[in-house]
């Protein structure tokens, strides 16, 4: 290997080395200031795995060099119906199979905005997140309570652990790395992301690699709607509020070009999503209030993609 | 090379904005150090009262408690004055570290921020957040942390589940028919003077909150009570019918209450330009007497009704801005909490984790009521507020909280029930 490919090889596992870091410090620092580390790490689980499903799910999206603003209200009505389910036929599977089949409906709908009438997929989910945060309130009050849809804690008590939503994680990793590395359609989304207009005239179908990507993406809202029922299964009109910009940040921190392509990598948005959650634990660590905390960590973010573009900067042809 | 020098640059950064995080909490770690060692000879110097020293010697104080502060609203003047009692007087004065949540906008939050107190050995939490209350008390129990609830209660089923937990320390806060009475009490203060066209804002009533509902009703139970024979609201003439009548409803409807008048209703807190543009609208009503809100009316009807006769009477706290509203004429009347009276929460949170929690007689975990202050006028504002805004010598001071330390549950209940202005001057 030569020198240069060393180097490139090195910058590409820097995120790595970021959550590497991250952990590391986080076990000294627990160590000295003598924090409960075990349960640390369970709750560091529980913080990510939401985003970092969604997230996996969304690199597709984002190899095509699109961008999707609509996540976490998309999560938010899945959850919802998902729950309105339950309460109906009191199945958590039933309630798991509607989570995710309303998350790809979603998906697809946004997938014929963007691909059919040729609308910018950024327009098309910022249209869709009114609709969507519409929905919620919608459906919130539809549903008689008027602030919030609940089932009973003791449905998910059995799978409210961490071996079922890590085993949740990694199955949805395995299926999106399947898909997205050895498989035509991943290189299909790389070649569409790096250049539109040479995966055009190649034969790639743009409209198709589209709803291949909102539906991959559907899957993960899914099973992250799933899951964050499991985790709080009261569910009220800010209920994964924050998951669509955890999502972007977890993506960009997990070293994904923010403009797609050949280099996007899946494995981007579980590492970007441990390691914003190991940041937020460090910061409690010293009673930072959470003003300083955002500005720290906005500090670090922006260093990351600072990063991550560091050798791209300056080339003819970025992606 | 230039990228391994971006490299090493961003390490360094990083590590330099870790440690000036760890530097900051420095002065706070020698605070409390120093108000560990200073409360042993402060009880003793500045007090010179025997009990708080024998409280001293019954206690073990020496170690730092942590406590986990969860909260749901970080900008209103209500919280940020809790904050400043907590931060700027709790912890100066009892050997505790306060560690505050981000701002929590739904459950999955709460249950996050609890895990992260757990993690941070937090022997007890605070709750101001109550999106599930239920669930955050399963989770402390489960955990073994103590938990109280602060300035709010719980509803008399989810009591009963859960008064017998080891670890639910309780709460104090103002109960259901405090609420109902604060409503009643503001609407009959008009009334008494004769004013019969009102207008309610009925904040988080679309959202089916208790507490904006229960004032709602004192409000209109105070109208049909002043408004002559066989007057009613929507068919209700009594207290639970009023009360079911806006559960159902989900609102306040308008109208003749007999010989009183709704003349408008706006609810949410939707904040967008149609809802201030309705807000608007309502001030500007034709012959509005009194704005009666359940919750902060001078900031989103105070300058609609600039110029004119109207009055707005308000439920929140006493922050500078109310004061100034008062004197504007913005604010005719407020019902306000007082930051210091989460000091006796903090206190049975406190002996909690410190190995002597106080109990009720039967054993279960407490349930105590507090009211509000009310200010008629700015005189009254400006002397409640000198008080409960000092961080010197606030209502509940440390010589007051001591002797909660060691109370008995009777002694505790009468302190907390004595929550007036003037009984706590007298105390």
């Amino acid at each position: 290997m030569n020198k240069s490919k060393l180097k490139n090889y090195m910058m590409n596992l820097t995120p790595l080395f970021g959550l590497a870091a991250l952990f590391a410090a986080f076990l000294i620092l627990g160590t000295i200031r003598d924090i409960n580390i075990s349960y640390g790490l369970k709750s560091i689980i529980n913080q990510s795995v939401v985003v970092a499903v969604v997230a996996t799910g969304a690199v597709f999206i984002y190899t095509l060099g699109s961008f999707d603003i609509s996540l976490g209200a998309s999560a938010a009505v899945s959850a919802l119906i998902g729950g309105m389910v339950y309460n109906r036929t009191e199945s958590v599977f039933v309630m798991a199979a509607v989570c995710v089949g309303i998350a790809v409906l979603i998906g697809l709908f946004n997938s014929v905005l963007a691909s059919v009438f040729n609308l910018p997929v950024f327009v098309t989910t910022i249209a869709m997140l009114s609709v969507l945060n519409a929905l919620v309130l919608v459906l919130i009050k539809v549903n008689g309570t008027g602030s919030e849809i609940a089932i009973p804690a003791a449905a998910v008590k059995a799978i409210n652990n961490t071996p079922f939503k890590i085993a949740v994680l990694l199955l949805f990793l395995l299926l999106s790395i399947f898909i997205f590395s050895f498989t035509k359609i991943g290189r299909m989304q790389k070649f569409q992301g790096s250049n539109p207009v040479c995966a055009k005239l190649s034969g790639v179908s743009e409209k198709k690699m589209a709803i291949i990507a909102f539906a991959m993406s559907g899957i993960g809202v899914g099973l992250g709607a799933f899951l964050s029922i499991i985790y709080a299964p009261t569910l009220t009109k800010n209920t994964a509020s924050s998951v669509g910009m955890d999502v972007i940040i977890a993506i960009v921190f997990g070293g994904m070009p923010v403009s797609g392509g050949a280099r996007s990598k899946i494995y981007a948005a579980v590492i970007g999503a441990f390691s914003m959650t190991l940041l937020s634990q460090i910061m409690v660590m010293f009673n930072l209030n959470s003003g300083i905390g955002q500005m720290v960590k906005a500090a670090i973010f922006l260093l990351v993609v600072f990063l991550a573009t560091s050798d791209q900067r300056g080339k003819m042809l970025p992606r | 090379m230039k990228k391994f020098w971006a490299l090493l640059l961003t390490a360094a950064m990083t590590v330099s904005m870790l440690t000036g995080c760890g530097g900051s909490s420095q002065p706070a770690q020698a605070d409390t150090a120093g108000n560990e060692a200073g409360s042993d000879s402060t009880g003793q110097t500045d007090t010179g009262d025997n009990a708080a020293q024998d409280i001293a010697a019954d206690l073990d104080m020496s170690k730092t408690v942590k406590i986990g502060i969860l909260v749901s609203d970080a900008t209103t003047a209500e919280a940020l004055a809790f904050r400043t009692y907590y931060t700027e007087y709790i912890q100066k004065q009892y050997n505790v570290e306060m560690i505050y949540s981000d701002e929590l906008t739904d459950a999955a939050g709460e249950t996050s921020a609890i895990d992260t107190f757990i993690t941070n050995n937090c022997k007890a939490i605070i709750s101001f957040s109550s999106f599930d209350r239920a669930a955050q008390i399963e989770q402390c129990e489960g955990a073994g942390v103590y938990y109280a609830v602060a300035t709010g209660t719980l509803t008399d089923e989810e009591y009963e589940t859960y008064k017998g937990y080891e670890h639910y320390v309780g709460a104090i806060g103002p109960s259901l028919d405090v609420e109902f009475e604060t409503g009643y009490n503001m609407a009959k203060h008009y009334l008494d003077q004769g004013t019969t066209n009102f207008a309610i804002f009925g904040g988080a009533i679309p959202y089916y909150t208790e507490m904006h509902i229960y004032r709602a009703a004192g409000m209109i139970t105070a109208m049909v009570e002043a408004g002559g024979d066989g007057a009613s609201y929507q068919g209700a003439a009594v207290k639970d019918a009023i009360i079911g009548q806006i559960f159902a409803d989900g609102e306040v409807k308008t109208g003749a209450i007999g010989n009183v008048n709704i003349l408008g209703y706006v609810g949410g807190y939707d904040m967008d330009d149609a809802w201030f543009g309705k807000c608007a609208q309502m001030a500007q009503t034709t012959d509005l007497e009194v704005i009666l809100a359940v919750g902060n009316g001078s900031d989103f009807f105070g300058t609609a009704i600039a110029g004119t006769d109207v009055k707005i009477a308000s439920v929140d706290a006493y922050a500078s801005s109310y004061g100034e509203a008062m004197e504007a004429g913005m604010l005719d009347y407020l019902a306000g909490k007082f930051s210091a009276s989460i000091g006796p929460i903090f206190i049975a949170t406190y002996r909690a984790a410190l190995g002597a929690p106080i109990r009720t007689a039967d054993g279960n975990a407490l349930a105590l009521s507090q009211g509000y202050w009310i200010a008629e006028n700015v005189e009254d504002f400006g002397a409640y507020y000198a008080v409960d805004s000092s961080v010197e010598s606030p209502a509940y001071t440390k010589d007051l909280l001591d002797t909660l330390l060691t109370a008995d549950y009777a002694t505790f209940e009468n302190f907390v029930g004595k929550y007036s202005f003037a009984e706590i001057q007298n105390m």
